[in-house]
């Protein structure tokens, strides 16, 4: 037939920057009915120069800019800093800060984590509530910081050569009961979402990703292991107490939006073991090093510190010069690699416009992250 | 040939392409570091990905050496069955700083060289799509990331 020869007009939207759902980015898609041909993702509406930033700042003060990055995962971002300025000073840290550090990083994942599962459950359309839940559980965790570290966010816990203070009296208890309650909550969000067909059908089988893409295209975290690569830089290159501590990666075959979220939804139920084992096990001993207020480098050292955040591995990689702050801070952050994967995904599987959000949110992106 | 060890996998390295490399180091455990030379850099990424089985790109970023005159540019990579990483490094002098682009080894480089074109004023010969990612498109300022960068003067 003749119609069928006649080239298709392909439209090209702009989604964002404004779009309450886009976030803070610009994603054009070049439509051709409802299938998606093309995403363009126009990143960078949040760039602020964190990287420039840093050269201007001393090593101590360098923290709280970095946390800037991630608010919802502050703990696995500053740690990724520390460690590096750690590594690049010859910082030794005691084994109790250590564990300190794992407890408030598997603290943090589980809360970005209840934060991302929320928002892919909220883009189904279907269930509102749901996001409401996740935001309610994540009380529990954010009161646990201010008891442990005074504030609810951006803590600046992390000091090169230890934390800041040591648990509170009782806080060991605290830590079990929240555990028990949020794995009861947590067979409320399997039998309530994840078991729910009307979920299934919006996700399933939604932006597949191969394993070898996700390996050729750089991909990472939950977005990695939901396509079968069994990365995680937590047992490749134990870091903080993870050497010690009994966990599992998580991985999940299928690649599509719902094994992402599936691979979130164990990773929580990992780190609450794991919060657990840090409250019944955790040694003793000082929390923190003496270390001076502006510690000075050695010449011409550099030191790359990787880091599991729950976006995926984030690098930070410090070269020194002798002064009081760092020459240059590379940071290899994880959504900007998951970005790109996003961009592919139209040309790799079938995308509809009416999925482009979930497909979207099962990346989990953070576009301060992303943009730095 | 799969290296078992990091000394294995650069003795390999320096008997395949010695022409190709200007030094090789292990870091430490699983961490690699590789000095490329300028004119053979994509044949080596080629090597590294087809016969070293580095096919998983991380991320890449540059430093500004204002002194020596020179710049490095910095591409992470992983193995993603050793699990070894590698930083494979490009020494560009500060008035020429022109190389080749790694897109075509690894796709997902693109967004890095694009910002380290626009932070560094760095040129990636056969990049695709050589535009600003993360400054406004209209950005004249110059490149913010050198060392000889002054933010006065600039408006938004």
């Amino acid at each position: 037939m003749r119609e069928a020869e006649v080239k298709p007009e392909v439209m090209r939207i702009s989604w964002g920057p404004q779009h309450p759902m886009s976030g803070q980015t610009r994603i054009l898609i070049d439509v051709d009915g409802e299938v998606v041909r093309r995403i363009i993702a126009d990143i960078g509406f949040t760039h602020r120069g964190i990287e420039k930033i840093l050269e201007r700042r001393t090593f101590l003060q360098g923290i709280v800019p970095i946390e800037r990055m991630v608010m919802v995962d502050t703990a696995n971002v500053a740690l990724a800093y520390v460690q590096a300025v750690e590594e690049a000073l010859g910082i030794e840290v005691p084994e109790r800060a250590k564990w300190i550090r794992s407890l408030i990083c598997e603290m943090g994942r589980i809360n970005s984590h209840l934060y991302a599962f929320g928002l892919q459950v909220e883009c189904t359309g279907y269930f509102p509530a749901v996001f409401l839940w996740t935001t309610v559980d994540r009380e529990v965790l954010l009161d646990l910081f201010e008891k442990l570290t005074g504030a609810r966010w951006s803590y600046s816990f992390f000091i090169p050569g230890g934390v800041r203070a040591d648990l509170p009296e009782g806080f060991r208890d605290e830590i079990r009961e929240a555990v028990r309650y949020l794995r009861r909550r947590f067979q409320d969000y399997w039998d309530a979402m994840v078991e729910n067909p009307l979920f299934e059908i919006r996700n399933r089988g939604v932006g597949v990703l191969s394993r070898e893409d996700a390996i050729r295209l750089g991909a990472t975290g939950p977005v990695l292991r939901g396509s079968g690569v069994d990365m995680d830089v937590r047992r490749d290159e134990p870091y903080a107490a993870y050497g010690d501590l009994d966990f599992k990666v998580v991985t999940e075959r299928e690649g599509d939006c719902f094994a992402r979220l599936k691979v979130r939804y164990h990773e929580i139920g990992q780190s609450l073991n794991m919060m657990e084992q840090i409250a019944d096990e955790i040694p003793g001993g000082p929390v923190r090093m003496k270390v001076p207020l502006f510690p000075r480098s050695k010449r011409d050292v550099e030191a790359l510190s990787r880091v599991e955040t729950s976006r995926g591995e984030l690098g930070v990689h410090i070269f020194t010069d002798g002064g009081l702050k760092p020459y240059r801070v590379r940071i290899n952050s994880p959504t900007l690699r998951n970005m790109y994967v996003f961009e592919r995904l139209a040309e790799l599987d079938r995308v509809l416009v009416a999925d482009l959000p979930v497909v979207l949110y099962s990346i989990d992106p953070w576009y301060l992250d992303c943009d730095r | 040939m799969p290296a078992r060890s990091e000394g294995e996998f650069i003795d390999a390295l320096r008997r395949g392409h010695p022409e190709l490399i200007e030094g090789a180091e292990v870091l430490r455990a699983k961490r690699v570091s590789v000095v490329a030379k300028r004119e053979g850099v994509l044949e080596l990424a080629r090597a590294l990905r087809d016969e070293y089985g580095f096919t998983h790109p991380v991320s890449a970023g540059a430093v500004d050496y204002v002194k020596e005159g020179r710049m490095q540019m910095i591409y992470y990579l992983m193995n993603p069955d050793s699990r070894f990483m590698l930083m494979l490094r490009v020494d560009l002098p500060r008035d020429d700083p022109r190389m080749l682009s790694m897109t075509q080894i690894w796709e997902a480089m693109s967004f890095h060289e694009r910002e380290a074109w626009e932070m560094f004023g760095i040129d990636f010969e056969g990049h695709p799509n050589l535009m600003h990612l993360l400054l406004p498109p209209d950005w004249r300022g110059g490149y913010p990331l050198r060392k000889d960068f002054k933010g006065e003067g600039i408006s938004p």
